[in-house]
């Protein structure tokens, strides 16, 4: 009986989470269109994507690159028994548009920034800004949440393409070094590899990703009480909550995508 | 009363089992400095909180020029926000931004005025707290009596006409602390404004105060004028006035905790 309280409250708690970031995530839509036209609002945005963005860049090319050539390494050895080494080609290139890229890219942001929203917001509702903020009639959701999420939204798409194309890049050292295939020819089969279908649906998954670090970061933030110690909780909670979601996510639209191509 | 510029009915706020603000009713009316007084813990904080319209009472109203604050449509929240200015007590300066950013901020997202007018304005508010050459300091790089009065030239950026402030002269020396407490007397003088003080200060309490509401445990024990207020008989207010600590009592149950951990239970 123990047991089933536990487990009901848990999904309860589940429930009142997700409910809570759809609530945040609806507010945040509501405020965007009063966000879109406020320069004060772009310039946030903006310092933001240099930070979620321009700063990650060398973090999600070098981690692409390390998984793009253990990825063909793996698929590799087993093709080789087959002598089907150029299907790692086909497997490095489907592989990052649909999965990798976009998965790998938003475990790296949530790591860098969704800790960063979830820190930068608790330190401000203990040091009473968030307050200060309601008390001047503004809204901290538009303040702060929205210019974060304007710049998520257009950075983490543009990251996942950074590490698809570092991901493929990293599959043609792998050719060049076992098979000598060069690289104008390596990248003419890849094209004919890859679907733009699957390099779209990769993007949308980003976007779907990103609304999802941007939220949980927030929201994470935004429930900080008490002191400093609170703000560390919710940073740990912040990363741990949006990786679980995001691969949650994963799996549902990836599930999606699977039974739609199907027809 | 016709002309209160905020009146509390009945607030009572409890966080669980404890009730924080026992049945409080207060009415401030235009123009007057209030201080609410009270010791650590006595709730002040909390019923400032309240008339700001941060928190949700258990139960009771406050009403802002008649306007329940707790249940009134977003617009007129707004709308009576744009006319208060809050000076908390760590200043909550935006840490991102520079002195002249956090004072500019509600003129700029506010107001349809041009650059050039929010930025004289800007420097005005705080040529009027004294920190006109600290304009372009980060809130980082201010003292802790310089960011109070940047805070309060944040509050009264859009010319409030209450003004709120959190514990003004903690943790500062007396004499910024007595400077803070003629820019209160000055911003009630020069602009007429409703202001409300957080504090625990006797000295600065009798400075500046109209009138004095003394809290004690969440209740509310006085509102008297400083005359009134210095002559009282009530028992906490002469303690509070005369500085007279609270004896430590030792409940029995204390005492019989005490003889266990030293291995005497049963003995006495």
């Amino acid at each position: 009986m123990n047991m089933l309280e536990s487990i009901g409250a848990g999904v309860i708690n589940g429930l009142a989470y997700v409910g809570g970031l759809t609530l945040q995530f609806w507010s945040g839509l509501r405020a965007s269109p009063r966000a879109l036209v406020k320069r004060g609002r772009w310039r946030a945005a903006m310092r933001q994507m240099a930070m979620i963005g321009v700063e990650g860049v060398p973090i999600v090319a070098v981690m692409s690159i390390c998984t793009g050539f253990i990825l063909a390494m793996q698929t590799g050895s087993e093709l080789r028994k087959f002598g089907a080494l150029q299907y790692v080609m086909d497997v490095v290139a489907v592989g990052f548009t649909r999965e990798a890229g976009p998965l790998l890219t938003a475990l790296i942001v949530c790591g860098r920034s969704g800790s960063a929203f979830s820190s930068e917001i608790g330190t401000m509702v203990v040091t009473n800004e968030i307050d200060a903020l309601k008390t001047m009639a503004l809204d901290p959701i538009e303040i702060v949440m929205v210019p974060k999420y304007i710049a998520a939204c257009i950075v983490i798409p543009c990251l996942t393409i950074v590490s698809n194309t570092a991901g493929i890049l990293a599959g043609a050292a792998f050719m060049f070094i076992t098979t000598r295939i060069t690289l104008p020819m390596y990248l003419r089969y890849i094209f004919n590899a890859i679907d733009m279908r699957d390099v779209f649906t990769g993007l949308l998954k980003s976007l779907i990703f990103a609304a999802i670090i941007v939220n949980v970061g927030c929201m994470e933030g935004f429930r900080v009480r008490g002191g400093p110690e609170a703000v560390g909780r919710s940073t740990t909670s912040a990363v741990v909550k949006s990786i679980s979601l995001v691969i949650l996510a994963d799996v549902f639209f990836t599930a999606i995508f699977y039974l739609v191509r199907k027809d | 009363m016709a002309d209160a510029m905020i009146s509390v009915d009945g607030l009572t706020v409890e966080y669980g089992s404890n009730r924080v603000l026992d049945n409080v009713s207060l009415e401030i009316e235009r123009g007057e400095i209030m201080v609410l007084l009270g010791g650590s813990g006595s709730g002040k904080t909390t019923l400032m909180r309240h008339i700001i319209g941060l928190e949700q009472p258990t139960s009771g109203t406050v009403k802002i020029r008649g306007v329940d604050i707790n249940h009134c449509s977003r617009k007129d929240l707004r709308a009576i926000r744009c006319t208060m200015g809050v000076a908390f007590q760590e200043a909550a300066l935006f840490n991102s931004m520079s002195v002249r950013e956090n004072v500019g901020l509600p003129l700029h997202e506010l107001t349809t005025l041009s650059d050039s007018i929010i930025e004289i304005m800007t420097y005005m508010k705080l040529a009027a707290v004294g920190l006109g050459e600290a304009i372009d300091r980060m809130p980082q790089e201010l003292s802790g009596g310089m960011k109070k009065r940047a805070a309060v030239a944040r509050a009264t950026a859009l010319d409030p006409e209450i003004l709120l402030f959190d514990e003004p002269s903690a943790g500062l020396d007396p004499i910024v602390a007595a400077g803070l407490d003629d820019l209160i007397l000055f911003l009630k003088h020069a602009f007429h404004m409703t202001i409300v003080v957080v504090s625990h200060e006797l000295a600065s309490a009798f400075k500046i105060a109209d009138r004095i509401a003394m809290l004690y445990r969440g209740s509310l024990i006085a509102v008297e004028n400083k005359e009134a207020f210095k002559a009282s008989t009530h028992p906490r207010i002469r303690q509070f006035l005369d500085r007279i600590a609270d004896p430590i009592t030792e409940s029995a149950a204390a005492r019989d905790h005490l003889s266990q951990l030293a291995g005497l239970a049963g003995a006495s």
